[in-house]
């Protein structure tokens, strides 16, 4: 008898033991830091544009899954690259969100800088040039602040308000 | 109605290409009767347009579904005003909403007192009409607003539900404002060019224009992203997406054009340089356009795919020649500027490096935007360039143009001595890292952050050490009152202050922006009813599930009793709403709102039992960004009001030509 009822303590366990599991599966929070780390990383396909942290579960089927799967591996113990690698090994590149930054598409983050940078440069030479240009004239008046060019600015402002009232 | 619609349309065309033609003709035979009859011209097609546009209104507002355009996009239900706001809902009505626009602002700029008797105004005409041609022909020809359907149907399609929404009354008109606002700087600049007129007149003329259409572009933007946040349930409001770029890169030139052609009008220098952004800024107006209408990328913008994004493309590429053909041609006189720069560190190369910073962000989001298709046309291989890498990208060169923002103003013109600079710089330098290290005491350690908003009190200060020497100086003279002072000062130079105001705009915007990207936190938590949700200092009770019905939509609500740190907030409502004729339901977000963060709760699902899920947002300071939007306005309309002070309109010395 005893033996029944520690073996129907230990079922009941069991089940609720079980059942709290799947709570915790069910409950797994969609929107956690950890999993946003993991899941902006993919595009979702169904056409809405939105990477799969952001697509809604209840309008995109497809999305439904892929947290599914993401929410898995993330159990499993795999952090959000070795998760990228896996993705992009099936479907390739065209599932995450932003490009590969090796190869190619390298480029994409690459180029902005290069150009700004190569900008910069030209801007600097110009400016450079523009000066020395001056540089054999007088030199500018040290007293020539900005504060001077605010009261300039009044005074001027001041005189043509008088010139209005008497012309 | 029918007939009387399509003849605004064709007769509209017909008009614009006789105007062309005769402005055309009597520009080259120096002929002011032509001249007059092509303005004649300008005002017919106004009225044309403004008809085309009545009759629209008015075949929507009575619901005549026997035309395919309001078939298409509303059904008998809808609110008279959504009624009226489906005229911009598809491709059709939104390019007559911009001819309107185009044909409104051609007559402003044609009878204007200030240009009267001015030889430019029949090549500015004469280049707008250019583009009238082509938006009539689109009307005509490829996307027709007054199609009549076979039979008659009864009811129509209804509005996508999240046009419906008061974003869908203004967004839209803003930013098509801002759109063809950019024409007419482009428009001066090449009438200028034509008229071998190098002077800065047409930077004078077209300054408020530049200024009224950049506001209007911000405006379109900011609208769009308080609608995304309100409307889509996602709590964003910029996703980067290809058509939202297609607006920030004509904003961010522009931008740039108002800075750079200060250099212009007082150094005489970078005429080039500001002839070719406007051309870009103009251009890329059409370029965005081309991106919505053709669907080579995915978008939630996107309209119904058409080959009408093609007819832009083929627009913009040969307005974008002929205009640097025109450029070219009038090199070797541009070329003569007689300007030169005093010093590396003047408030001079501080514009050449905002001018630099703004467009290499322009650069990087218009590489962005089109790297999917260049690397489909290289590699094959089409990726997805999203969200993460535009933040990654644009965040440190916008951060650093808000440094060159903080920084600029304390530059003098000409030279700054080092002595000047210590001087200026000190105090808010050390008061800026000061606020840094007590942000990193206080808890907010993330390197964006602290740097960000660093740069931003180090602008505070600057700005208003600006307003500070400004009205000292203006006692020193006058001995009045601070208030009076400062008054005085701001609107005897309302360009430079309203400058200021909009700095202050940006710099409150740039906080809400840094605050809702680096702090935000979300949850999505599935209860049964009595439960509550706890995220950071507020717990949300879940009281109760209903449904009601609102005309022909049915509406699924969930009350939630809000408490912050113990002490009750109300009850509140997110809603989810299915709509009797559209497919998919649609998140009304209930949002609380305060000056530190918003509360963002979305009602995601639910089941038979009561038990429901929730998507819980909080998003840290946005309504900075949302009053940020705010200054920005006022500092533009300060800038531009017609004062007493400073209006005086630029004397023309440019050609002299027999036709005006």
């Amino acid at each position: 008898m005893k033996n029944k009822i520690y073996l129907g303590l230990l079922l009941i366990a069991l089940i609720f033991h079980g059942s709290f599991i799947r709570v915790e599966a069910k409950q797994f929070d969609y929107k956690s830091p950890e999993f946003k780390a993991v899941a902006q990383q993919f595009a979702c396909t169904c056409g809405c544009g939105q990477d799969h942290y952001e697509c809604d579960p209840n309008t995109c089927n497809l999305t439904t899954e892929f947290k599914k799967d993401l929410v898995e591996m993330m159990n499993k113990g795999w952090d959000k690259d070795k998760i990228r690698k896996y993705y992009v090994n099936i479907y390739g590149e065209e599932i995450l969100t932003s490009p590969e930054k090796s190869g190619f598409s390298l480029t994409a983050w690459v180029l902005p800088f290069v150009v700004l940078g190569a900008a910069g440069i030209a801007v600097f030479i110009i400016i450079r040039k523009w000066v020395k240009k001056k540089g054999t004239e007088e030199e500018v008046n040290e007293y020539e602040n900005t504060e001077n060019e605010v009261e300039e600015e009044i005074l001027s402002s001041m005189i043509d308000e008088e010139r209005k009232k008497y012309l | 109605m029918f007939l009387f619609a399509n003849a605004t349309i064709y007769i509209g065309l017909a008009i614009a290409i006789y105007t062309l033609l005769i402005i055309t003709l009597g520009i080259s035979t120096k002929n002011q009767k032509l001249v007059n009859s092509g303005k004649g011209g300008m005002i017919a097609l106004f009225v044309c347009a403004a008809l085309a546009m009545l009759s629209l209104f008015y075949l929507l507002a009575t619901s005549q579904f026997q035309y395919e355009y309001v078939h298409d996009y509303t059904s008998s239900e809808l609110p008279i005003i959504y009624k009226l706001t489906a005229l911009w809902a598809g491709n059709a009505g939104s390019l007559l909403l911009w001819t309107f626009f185009l044909t409104l602002y051609m007559i402003m700029i044609a009878f204007s007192r200030k240009m009267r008797g001015n030889p430019m105004v029949p090549y500015i005409s004469a280049i707008l009409m250019a583009n009238a041609v082509f938006f009539f022909f689109i009307l005509g020809f490829v996307a027709k607003p007054f199609i009549l359907l076979d039979t008659v149907p009864i009811e129509g399609k209804g509005l996508n539900p999240m046009l419906q929404n008061p974003g869908m009354i203004i967004h839209p008109v803003t930013l098509y404002l801002g759109y063809v606002g950019l024409a007419i700087p482009f428009a001066f600049a090449m009438a200028a060019l034509l008229l071998k007129n190098v002077d800065d007149f047409w930077i004078k003329m077209t300054r408020r224009w530049t200024i009224i259409a950049w506001l209007f572009l911000s405006l379109g933007n900011i609208f769009g992203g308080q609608w995304a946040y309100v409307e889509l349930g996602w709590g964003g409001y910029w996703a980067w997406d290809p058509v939202e770029n297609a607006s920030f890169m004509p904003w961010l030139t522009a931008t740039a054009f108002l800075h750079s052609v200060m250099i212009q009008e007082r150094k005489n220098m970078l005429k080039i340089w500001n002839i070719s952004l406007i051309i870009v800024s103009y251009a890329l107006t059409l370029f965005g356009t081309f991106l919505v209408r053709s669907g080579v990328l995915t978008s939630v913008h996107a309209f119904a795919n058409s080959n009408l994004g093609l007819y832009f493309l083929i627009f913009m590429g040969v307005a974008v020649i002929l205009a640097l053909y025109v450029l070219m041609s009038r090199y070797n006189l541009l070329k003569r500027s007689a300007g030169e720069f005093n010093s590396f560190v003047s408030k001079e190369s501080s514009f050449l490096v905002n001018n630099l910073l703004l467009v290499g962000a322009a650069f990087a989001v218009f590489w962005g935007t089109i790297f999917p298709l260049v690397s489909e046309a290289i590699r094959g291989t089409k990726v997805t360039v999203g969200l993460p890498f535009f933040n990654k990208v644009e965040a440190p060169i916008l951060l650093s143009m808000m440094f060159v923002m903080a920084v600029c103003p304390l530059l003098a013109w000409q030279k700054s001595t080092v002595k000047n600079l210590k001087k200026n710089f000190m105090i808010p330098a050390i008061l800026a890292v000061a606020g840094m290290v007590l942000m990193v005491l206080l808890g907010i350690q993330k390197a964006w952050a602290v740097i960000g908003y660093g740069v931003i009190i180090l602008l505070l200060i600057t700005h208003f050490l600006e307003f500070y020497r400004g009205v000292k100086a203006r006692r020193k003279m006058t001995k009045e009152t601070p208030i009076v002072a400062l008054y005085r000062l701001m609107i005897r130079n309302r360009r430079r202050y309203g400058g200021y105001i909009v700095h202050l705009g940006i710099a409150f915007i740039t906080m809400g922006i840094i605050g809702s990207q680096n702090y935000d936190l979300e949850t999505m938590k599935t209860v049964s009813l009595g439960q509550s949700i706890e995220l950071k200092d507020y717990r949300l009770n879940y009281e109760r599930l209903d449904q009601k019905r609102e005309g022909i939509n049915d509406i699924v609500y969930a009350d939630i009793t809000v408490f912050r740190n113990g002490k009750k907030l109300g009850t509140y409502q997110p809603e989810k709403v299915f709509y009797g004729n559209w497919d998919q339901p649609s998140s009304e977000v209930a949002i609380i709102s305060s000056l530190k963060e918003d509360l963002y709760i979305v009602l995601s699902a639910w089941e038979d039992d009561g038990k429901a899920t929730f998507v819980v947002k909080i998003n840290p300071m946005m309504n900075w960004l949302w009053f940020g939007s705010f200054m920005i306005v006022i500092g533009a309309l300060f800038a531009v009001w017609n004062g007493k002070y400073g209006n005086v309109t630029p004397r023309y010395t440019g050609v002299r030509k027999e036709v005006s």
